[in-house]
């Protein structure tokens, strides 16, 4: 770890000062679960690392009766436990209790999780079928930035220095409807997904599909999004939408899976997914956080 | 440029300089001579240096010293402090471990999940530790004895 | 008369239970050495193979905090166990990419870091070796141009000229004469890649040397007398003055076995004496310079005749040993003799080759190669059984070595349970009983495996004992055996505590010291239970005489009389007497006349098996005794594959193994589980992965995934079988090592009987049994 100064600000506009100072030679701190690892590497080398666990306003997860805010220091163990979290937003409760494991989830962020911008994000495809948004402060105020914006690249977001992730906010749905997450990672235990895809059925047959770790970054599959529009989830139909669906993804081989089989394996889970988001919208499904594959 | 942090260690105040770049697992035990978290992999990846941060578990390998100013951390030489306790008994009645090195990063888990969920079922005990890397036992022995510590409370 | 065990047998709390549970263990980093304290940083190779033309440390010299820096030139010393083609840092070429080529020594380990940094090498990079089977090629480059030049063990054979480190060869009956006659011939290849150890502890080891030439080592190490000797001789520094302590090991599985990284502790500790230095190996390090498991490709041929014996087996072991066999050789050699696997063969031929490449130097892994090669061996044997139409269980009872059917290399078959763990693993696993999934996507099988595994030893390894009572009768028990987990040191209480009829609490046995306890070949080879324990029960056994003979002499009473019970002696034919061990084991029995009988009581003991013998004929592998006796097993699991994804879990697992008299039955239990899901892992998930250049692209967790909690049967039975060694200490023979080597076949074999497909190659993983699937598929024309 290269030396760098620390700075602890307790208000979001001292840190956005700081970190409008030091620019690109300054990175910003939650969990440290993904910052703390790059540090250890050497892979960056800031002058100064400015941890946000100071400011108490990051630390809202609040539901309004509209919005879930998630403030940026929301861990995911935080999340799990949230009652109106496993209630209202399912998917992403199921997507936050196959991060990592206990230790890591007990400091790891969701904001955390979304920033570093890695393809196998776990949370980025729930974040995706719920039509989450993204809370940017600046030095000139908050913006707003949807979740399918936020994304640019392999570990690249449309974030610039000195842009700091206040929440994420994520509006309830006021139909009915089952949803699914479904990580397929090399075994049970704690591992990056080779997989992950999200769905969600409401009860006027809309869809939303989106993957994770299929593709430079976390993608919708809007393709298959149209063609299932206002369909039931007949065998024929659902092969027609997993052939759509994997048309919106472009995986890569790597240490963790082939693309021939991330691709075929991206199929059948898309299948499985929106399977069981309909089951369990029409209450006879496997219960959220059940293992699905 | 180093930094004065105080922070409360098993119970006890604790007034150090360290730098920024500091891992909280080496101040620990190179410089304040806790050694029961172990250093296994320094990523994150196995558990071995699990300490408790405010009564949750976290890696203190992957943790900066100067992040605990103001916290308090509890390792393995903490929770016992009133002589053993009943998951470590039954650890020891179960034979547990093997070579051992991962049974303080085990306990830390453990103590944190009985203590959230006394009565945990055998898949919430495997969920719980699954964090906690251990190539010797194949973790049979460890989870028999969590499971007999929470039926009988 | 058959006496009743007390100690030896029954279930007891492991005596390194409450350190360990209560954090208090000491392992070699949590020693502490004060603030003269030095740190050694080493410059790593990032080149497969290289020459190297030049070293300059002069920049490194000058860095802040810099104590002294070391590379070839000051070490051009070679060492090894059996082979001696290792060096400490290579002063002429690198052989695989991590190979450590210089290191420094400073006050800080960032500090030693920065400075490695500075130290320039100019290398000219050659051809890169990553398979066995190319090196093998009669024009392949040589990673070792001096391999003539090496000292070796008489037993082991290079090729020089040759990337060929060691053949061993057995030549049995007449193979080609019984293919012919065989009704049905099989015929095809098994690979095996490399794994690691992956102990949760990665290497360390502190050294200190005084300005009088004393060099101690505080090491995490399965070999602590082994370590000193190696040093010794390579360093030219006299055995007293080599002195290793060694504490509590984080897991060793063979990977801690003989010597690798703590030879630089010792040479950089050389450079500045009075300073403790410390080195310990990185994650990343542990993976790529540390030993690795072998990687096999296997070749069989199998024949078999109308009644269903094998009669015929071809078996070609191509093995990879890495850029050094100083270990890894014997390796090699151990698996040549007993390729049979636990079957009575009369035609064999066995070839096995220890090939150079360009990987990591491989070793001693728990094991020993029979994993490897079993797996190969353990398919074959249910494909052929599907051949002939048996059932595989029943083809293994029908084949199985008995008592005294000789093995390849001719000598007898030692007792053997092979059956009964046969028969209770099959009938604990519900052997022929479907189980269907509840979920269609879902199959369930069952796999089964037998095996077994010889201590792989020089003939003159040996293990020594010495105890010694005190003023109240309590012992201190030293020997040099390490407590790796396995419950070692309960072990050797128990059989003093047998012996001399004293309870546990009044022994105490510790890790070793070289300069405090006697000597110990190694902990290696699931030997110490037998070799060690056979000298501790001499030991003791000596220590009763002398007190036998101190009362006798005493008391006028004939010492067949007399007998010990919970720490005391006592009479047959007076129920009367009773004399306390603490009223004279120290301070003798006064007579009456005032003068003493007696004086402290110590016993010693140690066992080499002098019926071993490594010396056979080259071309046939006939002749000598290398083995000391086999112990065998089964091991069987129900699989449940999903058909779409490929993923595998495995449900239950059913493992037996005949352990002789299990000392310490629930540690032998614990071994079992605990070798099961090591086995798991390489079945299922584990292997290093290279890059082209030979670089490992997985050198961590994240990407080398060791089973958790999660990924583990929730149903494991393991069964202890009790069919007495002779030799051994109250019957008991080894079977730490065994107990992961079903588990890859196992697995193979319940994954053909759930899909209908053959995997030779692990880990399986989901995309291989998918591929599998679409090639049946094309097969069948679907
Ligand atoms: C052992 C292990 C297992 C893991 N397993 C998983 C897994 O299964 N699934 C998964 O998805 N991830 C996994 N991760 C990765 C990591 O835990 C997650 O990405 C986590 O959510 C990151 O959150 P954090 O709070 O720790 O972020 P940090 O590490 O603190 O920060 C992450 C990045 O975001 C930047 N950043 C932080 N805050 C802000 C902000 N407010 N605005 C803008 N940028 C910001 C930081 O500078 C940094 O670049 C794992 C990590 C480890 C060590
Ligand atoms: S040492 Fe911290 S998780 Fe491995
Ligand atoms: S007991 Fe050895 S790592 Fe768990």
């Amino acid at each position: 770890m290269n030396d760098f100064d620390y700075a602890k600000p307790v208000t979001l506009s001292e840190a956005i000062s700081t970190y409008k100072k030091y620019g690109d030679k300054a990175r910003l701190l939650l969990g440290g679960t993904d910052l703390v690892v790059m540090l250890d590497d050497g892979v960056i080398q800031p002058d100064i690392v400015i941890d946000l666990k100071g400011i108490d306003e990051l630390k809202k997860l609040e539901f309004d009766g509209e919005f879930l805010h998630i403030g940026s220091r929301v861990t995911f163990n935080e999340l799990i436990d949230s009652e109106v979290v496993k209630e209202k937003f399912p998917v992403l409760w199921e997507a936050s209790k196959t991060v990592a494991s206990t230790g890591v989830r007990n400091r790891a962020t969701l904001v955390g999780n979304i920033c570093s911008a890695v393809p196998s994000a776990d949370s980025a495809p729930a974040l995706l079928v719920c039509n989450a948004a993204v809370v940017i402060a600046t030095d000139s105020g908050d913006k707003e930035v949807p979740i399918t914006e936020f994304f640019v690249g392999p570990r690249r977001t449309i974030l610039k220095p000195g842009e700091i992730v206040k929440e994420v906010k994520i509006r309830a749905s006021n139909k009915k409807f089952g949803g699914s997450y479904i990580k397929l990672g090399r075994y049970d235990g704690e591992d990056l997904a080779q997989v992950g895809v999200a769905t969600v059925v409401n009860e006027d047959r809309e869809y939303a599909i989106a993957f994770c770790a299929v593709a430079p970054k976390p993608v919708r599959a809007k393709e298959a999004e149209e063609f299932l529009k206002g369909k039931d989830l007949t065998d024929e139909v659902l092969e027609e939408a997993a052939k759509l669906a994997v048309k919106a993804i472009s995986p890569i081989s790597d240490i963790r899976a082939s693309k021939e089989y991330r691709l075929y394996v991206s199929g059948v889970l898309v299948k499985r997914s929106l399977k069981t988001s309909l089951a369990r919208m029409n209450g006879n499904g496997p219960k959220y956080g059940e293992r699905l594959v | 440029m180093k930094k004065e942090i105080n922070f409360t260690l098993n119970g006890n105040p604790v007034k150090i300089e360290v730098m920024p770049n500091e891992k909280l697992l080496d101040v620990l035990r190179d410089r304040l001579g806790v050694k029961s978290p172990k250093h296994g992999c320094g990523r994150g990846e196995c558990g071995a240096c699990s300490v408790l941060l405010n009564g949750k578990s976290i890696r203190s390998c992957i943790t900066l010293a100067i992040e605990v100013d103001g916290q308090e951390i509890t390792t393995l030489e903490g929770l016992e402090k009133n002589g053993m306790t009943e998951l470590q008994k039954s650890f020891l009645q179960h034979n547990s471990f093997q070579c051992g090195f991962c049974a303080p990063g085990m306990t830390i888990t453990a103590t944190e999940l009985l203590n959230k969920n006394p009565h945990p079922d055998e898949e919430e005990v495997r969920e719980a530790i699954a964090g906690n890397l251990c190539r010797c036992t194949g973790y049979q022995n460890i989870i028999d004895a969590i499971l007999d510590v929470s039926k009988k409370e | 008369m058959e006496r009743e065990l007390k100690y030896v047998g029954k279930r007891a709390v492991r005596i390194d239970g409450l350190e360990k549970i209560t954090g208090a263990a000491k392992y070699t980093d949590d020693l502490d050495f004060g603030p003269s304290m030095l740190y050694v940083a080493v410059l790593e190779s990032p080149y497969a193979h290289a020459i190297i033309k030049n070293i300059d440390t002069t920049e490194a010299e000058k860095m802040p905090g810099v104590r002294a820096v070391l590379s070839g030139k000051d070490f051009p010393e070679k060492f090894g166990l059996y082979l001696k083609d290792n060096s400490i840092f290579p002063a002429d070429r690198v052989r695989y990419i991590g190979q450590q080529v210089a290191a420094v020594v400073a006050e800080t380990p960032a500090q030693a870091e920065a400075a490695v940094k500075k130290i320039k090498v100019d290398y000219e990079p050659l051809p890169v070796l990553q398979n066995p089977l190319d090196a093998i090629k009669p024009d392949a480059p040589l990673i070792h141009p001096d391999l003539g030049k090496y000292e070796v063990v008489p037993w082991l054979y290079p090729q020089p000229g040759t990337n060929i480190a060691h053949v061993r060869k057995i030549r049995k009956g007449d193979v080609d004469k019984a293919f012919k006659e065989a009704e049905y011939v099989l015929e095809d290849w098994y690979h095996v890649p490399h794994v690691v150890h992956a102990p949760i502890e990665t290497h360390i080891s502190v050294a200190l040397y005084s300005y009088d030439g004393r060099l101690t080592l505080w090491n995490s190490t399965q070999s602590p007398h082994t370590q000193r000797n190696i040093i010794a001789h390579s360093l030219k520094i006299p055995h007293k003055n080599v002195r290793v302590i060694a504490s509590y090991v984080g897991g060793g599985f063979g990977g801690k076995a003989g010597i690798s990284m703590e030879v630089i502790a010792a040479v950089a500790a050389m450079k500045v004496p009075g300073h403790p230095v410390k080195l310990r190996w990185t994650r990343k390090q542990e993976f790529q310079n540390s030993s690795q498991r072998q990687e096999l490709y296997a070749h069989i041929k199998m024949g078999v005749n109308k009644e269903g014996k094998i009669i015929a087996l071809k078996h070609e072991l191509f093995w990879d040993v890495g850029a050094s066999a100083e270990y890894g050789s014997n390796v090699v050699n151990a698996t040549g003799f007993s390729a049979t696997g636990p079957y009575y063969i009369p035609n064999v031929y066995i070839d096995s080759f220890a090939i150079y490449t360009n990987r990591p130097p491989c070793g001693a892994y728990r094991g020993f190669g029979y994993s490897e090669f079993h797996f190969g061996l353990e398919s074959h044997i249910d494909r052929m059984a599907k051949i002939i139409g048996m059932d595989p269980v029943e083809f293994r009872r029908k084949n199985a070595i008995q008592r005294g059917q000789p093995v390849a290399y001719g000598v007898e078959m030692n007792p053997t349970g092979i059956l009964e763990c046969i028969d209770k693993v099959a009938e604990k696993i519900e052997w022929g009983k479907e189980n269907k999934s509840p979920d269609p996507t879902k199959v369930r099988a069952k796999g089964f495996a037998a095996v077994w595994k010889a201590p792989a030893m020089p003939p003159n390894e040996s293990s020594a004992a010495f105890l010694k009572f005190s003023e109240d009768g309590s012992i201190n028990l030293l020997v040099s055996g390490m407590e790796l987990g396995q419950g070692f040191l309960t072990a050797m209480a128990k059989i003093a505590a047998e012996e001399l009829s004293l309870p546990l609490e009044k022994i105490r046995v510790e890790l070793p010291d070289t300069d405090r306890n006697p000597y110990e070949w190694q902990t290696v080879a699931s030997h110490v239970t037998w070799s060690c324990g056979n000298a501790v029960r001499r030991a003791a056994i000596d220590a009763r005489n002398q007190i036998l003979d101190t009362v006798s002499r005493a008391y006028h009473i004939d010492k067949a009389n007399l007998y010990l019970e919970d720490g005391k002696v006592k009479c047959y034919t007076d129920p009367e007497f009773e004399l306390p061990f603490e009223k004279f084991v120290i301070d003798g029995i006064e007579m009456p006349d005032g003068t003493y009988r007696g004086g402290p009581i110590m016993g010693h003991g140690m066992f080499m098996p002098e019926f071993t013998s490594a010396k056979v004929n080259p071309e046939t592998g006939l002749g000598g005794h290398p083995n000391v006796h086999y112990t065998t097993g089964a091991g069987a699991v129900e699989i449940e594959i999903d058909k779409e994804t490929g993923r595998i879990r495995v449900l239950k697992m059913a493992e037996a193994f005949d352990a002789g008299k299990a000392i310490n039955p629930d540690l032998v239990e614990g071994q079992i589980v605990g070798g099961f899901v090591q086995g798991l892992g390489t079945a299922l998930w584990e292997e290093v992965k290279f890059d082209e250049n030979g670089r490992i692209l997985n050198p961590n967790f994240t990407d080398y995934k060791i089973p958790t909690a999660l990924d583990v049967p929730r149903d494991m039975n393991p069964i202890i079988v009790e069919v007495a060694q002779p030799d051994g200490p109250f019957g008991a023979r080894g079977i730490a090592e065994h107990t992961m080597i079903p588990v890859m076949p196992a697995v193979a074999n319940a994954v053909e009987n759930a899909l209908g497909i053959r995997i030779k190659d692990v880990p399986i993983t989901p995309e291989k049994i998918l591929n599998a699937l679409r090639e049946k598929g094309q097969e069948n024309g679907n």
